[in-house]
Parts: C-alpha cells; structure tokens; sequence
C-alpha cells in the first residue's frame, strides 16, 4: 500500500518528463539535469525533422492524405498539429520522391522522440524508486 | 526580418530530386539520425570519445546490414524475374 502511495505521488513528474519531453525534443532529458544527453537529443532530432521539412516542404504533414505517417510526425512536437492545420487545405502540395524522402525524414525523427520520452520517463521512474531502495 | 521570412519560405516549396540511384545516398543521414540518437539514450555516460566510437559502430553495422540484403535482393530479383 505504502509503495503504492509512492508511486501515484510521482506520476505527475513522470508525466511532466514526458510532456516536456515532447514539447521540445531532449527536455525530458533537460528536466532530469541530462544536459549532454539533452543536446544531443534536441539538434539531432531537430536538424533531421527541419531536413525532412526542406526537402519535401511543409505539404509533407498531411493529416487528411497520410494519416499514419502525421501520427508520427506528431511525436515530434504539438507544432506538428499546427503544421498540420496550416497545411490541411493542400496549399502546400508535393509529390513524388520529395514527399516520399520529407515524409521518411519527419516520421523518424519523431519515432526517435517517441523513443526518447519513453526513455526519459523510465528514467524518472528508476531515478524515483531507486532511493526507496526497491 | 526579411532573412527570416527568406529562410521560412524555403520550408513551404519541395526541393527537386530526381529517381536515380544516387537518391539512395539520402538514407546515409538518417542512418547517422538514427545511430546517434539511440546511442545517446543507452549509454550510461556520455563521454565524446565513446560516444562517437559507439555511433559510428552502429551507423557502420546499420549500413553493412542494409547493403548485404540488399545485395541479396538484388541476386534474388536476378534470378527469379532475369
């Protein structure tokens, strides 16, 4: 019961990792005081998302045309649904082998996040047991 | 401000690559996304030396890995289709 208690008292700081993680890629890293790990994180991630966005343009987030690959694209950062809303009415339109690269680029650069919240996350919750001693 | 306005306008027109073999080379650097990017959460410590020895052991692996299936593929393509 008592380690129960214990861990309902930290889910909000887990939840709090894992949506800082999102919000900026590396911040859940950031929050844990991981700042290399953070840096490295955010430019990688960044800089992969941004390619992704040149080559292809910001047609390549189609939240009507390419439901899998947004769902994603959003696990970059909730920018992603503000692209995707700007985008929605197909002013921004690409084909071919841009989209196909724009779209590989920008989904795995948010897998990436994906695995990276999940990470800082497990990486909260181990850093809160562990003192406890479980 | 009109830099910025230069820079963000690049982003809303696609750039053009052609289909040839040499747009194959576009997987190198998210093959170097994907390697630094996972090394960076399983190591324990980051420390530059091993970091960057880990990443490219990995990139290294990834890229081998992908040109032997697809060697195999091509052999296999080679005999059943000619």
């Amino acid at each position: 019961m008592a380690r129960r208690h214990f861990k309902d008292n930290h889910i909000p700081f887990l939840l709090f990792v894992g949506l800082s993680s999102w919000f900026v890629p590396g911040g859940g890293y950031f929050v844990l005081n991981e700042k290399k790990r953070a840096a490295i994180v955010f430019i990688t991630i960044t800089i992969t998302f941004c390619i992704g966005l040149y080559i292809g343009s910001i047609g390549v987030i189609d939240p009507l045309g390419s439901m899998p690959w947004y769902v994603a694209q959003t696990m970059n950062t909730p920018v992603v649904v503000i692209l995707g809303q700007i985008t929605k009415g197909g002013a921004y339109p690409v084909y071919g082998k841009p989209n196909e690269i724009g779209q590989i680029y920008t989904s795995i650069s948010g897998l990436l996040n994906l695995l990276c919240i999940v990470n800082s996350v497990y990486t909260a919750y181990l850093r809160k047991i562990e003192p406890a001693g479980i | 401000m009109k830099t910025i306005f230069i820079i963000l306008a690049t982003f809303t027109k696609p750039e053009n690559i052609g289909i040839n073999p040499q747009s194959m080379l576009w997987l190198l650097p998210l093959t170097v996304a994907i390697a630094v990017v996972y090394k960076a959460t399983k190591l324990p410590k980051i420390k530059a030396g091993n970091f960057i020895k880990e990443s490219i052991l990995l990139f290294g692996s990834i890229v081998v890995f992908m040109a032997i299936t697809a060697f195999i593929l091509y052999i296999f393509a080679w005999f059943t289709i000619g």
